[in-house]
């Protein structure tokens, strides 16, 4: 019969086990509640094994950080081949993006295909370089009284510019509408392609 | 030597049109498009008492009119008239290339503004 382990042996192997069970579970991404099951599975491996343990030959922390390293890697493994017969072959950025190819997956994906843009967010730089530019063009053909109000409503809402003095509301209205117009005309505004008319 | 052709785009739009689809014509019209934007006497059409059209339609007719010569005296377009036969004409706008002018910084122009306010 073997003699009962020690509890300073106990505590050790179950540190040991704790620190694998976090390692491996940190290398696996798996949800929260997988860190017990995997503290469990190396630890019945380890029990398992322990009737091999020499004292002579090292310490108890030694021989179960060896066995544990090892069940790790055959559990890691395993998860590995589950996922890809699951799943398929895992994908990252940095794969070249098909056999043969020196493009990375990463280089072939444009701005729009972003995680950015799922969320909601324009990405696409060139879009919004081309707005800045139409922006520049147009702002340049306005009357200089236009582009002072265009720029102010661009700083604040309307009725602030009534507080500030800057016109009556029905004046500033009019003289929206009119802008509106003026932009629309210069190409910034609902086109043609999209009204009823056309 | 060969003559180089321009394939121009006219438009007749199936119904009236107001100010803002003359104004989103203009803006994506190529130098060329034609665009008849009323058939009729546009003068007496959008005069209050001669007028035979009901009151919201002659007050659209009128802004369009007026709208149309802003878009002329701003060179974006040319107004030019067909008759298609006694008191009748076509009223018809031709895109002009766009009025060249020296670009305006956005950022530049909301800092002023910002350093104004």
């Amino acid at each position: 019969m073997q003699p009962p382990i020690s509890r300073h042996h106990l505590a050790c192997i179950l540190a040991e086990a704790d620190v694998a069970a976090h390692r491996l579970h940190r290398r696996l991404c798996g949800p929260a509640a997988d860190l017990d099951d995997l503290r469990q599975d190396l630890l019945i491996d380890l029990i398992c094994r322990l009737p091999a343990f020499d004292a002579s030959r090292g310490s108890i922390g030694a021989f179960a950080g060896i066995v544990l390293r090892n069940q790790a890697s055959r559990i890691a493994l395993k998860h590995h081949r589950d996922r890809c017969s699951r799943v398929g072959a895992l994908v990252s950025l940095d794969a070249p993006f098909g056999p043969g190819a020196t493009d990375t997956l990463g280089e072939t994906l444009s701005q729009s295909d972003g995680l950015a843009t799922w969320h909601g967010q324009d990405g696409d730089e060139f879009a919004r370089t081309d707005l800045r530019r139409d922006l520049s063009r147009v702002l340049g053909q306005l009357a200089p009284a236009a582009r002072i109000f265009c720029a102010a409503l661009g700083q604040c809402a309307l009725r602030d510019l009534v507080a500030r003095g800057v016109g009556s509301r029905s004046a500033l209205y009019r003289r929206t509408s009119e802008l509106r117009l003026d932009l629309t005309a210069r190409g910034l505004g609902p086109a043609w392609d999209g009204f009823p008319a056309a | 030597m060969l003559m180089k052709h321009t394939a121009f785009t006219n438009a007749r739009a199936p119904h009236p049109i107001s100010e803002i689809e003359f104004c989103g014509w203009v803006g994506q019209a190529v130098p060329g498009d034609r665009l008849e934007y009323h058939r009729g006497f546009l003068v007496l059409d959008a005069f209050p008492v001669i007028s035979k059209l009901a009151d919201p339609d002659r007050k659209r007719l009128a802004l369009l009119g007026t709208r149309a010569f802003w878009a002329a005296e701003a060179s974006l377009v040319h107004l030019v008239q067909e008759r298609i036969g006694p008191d009748h004409f076509a009223y018809i706008a031709i895109a002009r290339p766009k009025p060249k002018a020296a670009a305006v910084s956005l950022s530049a122009l909301l800092l002023a503004e910002q350093q104004a306010a």
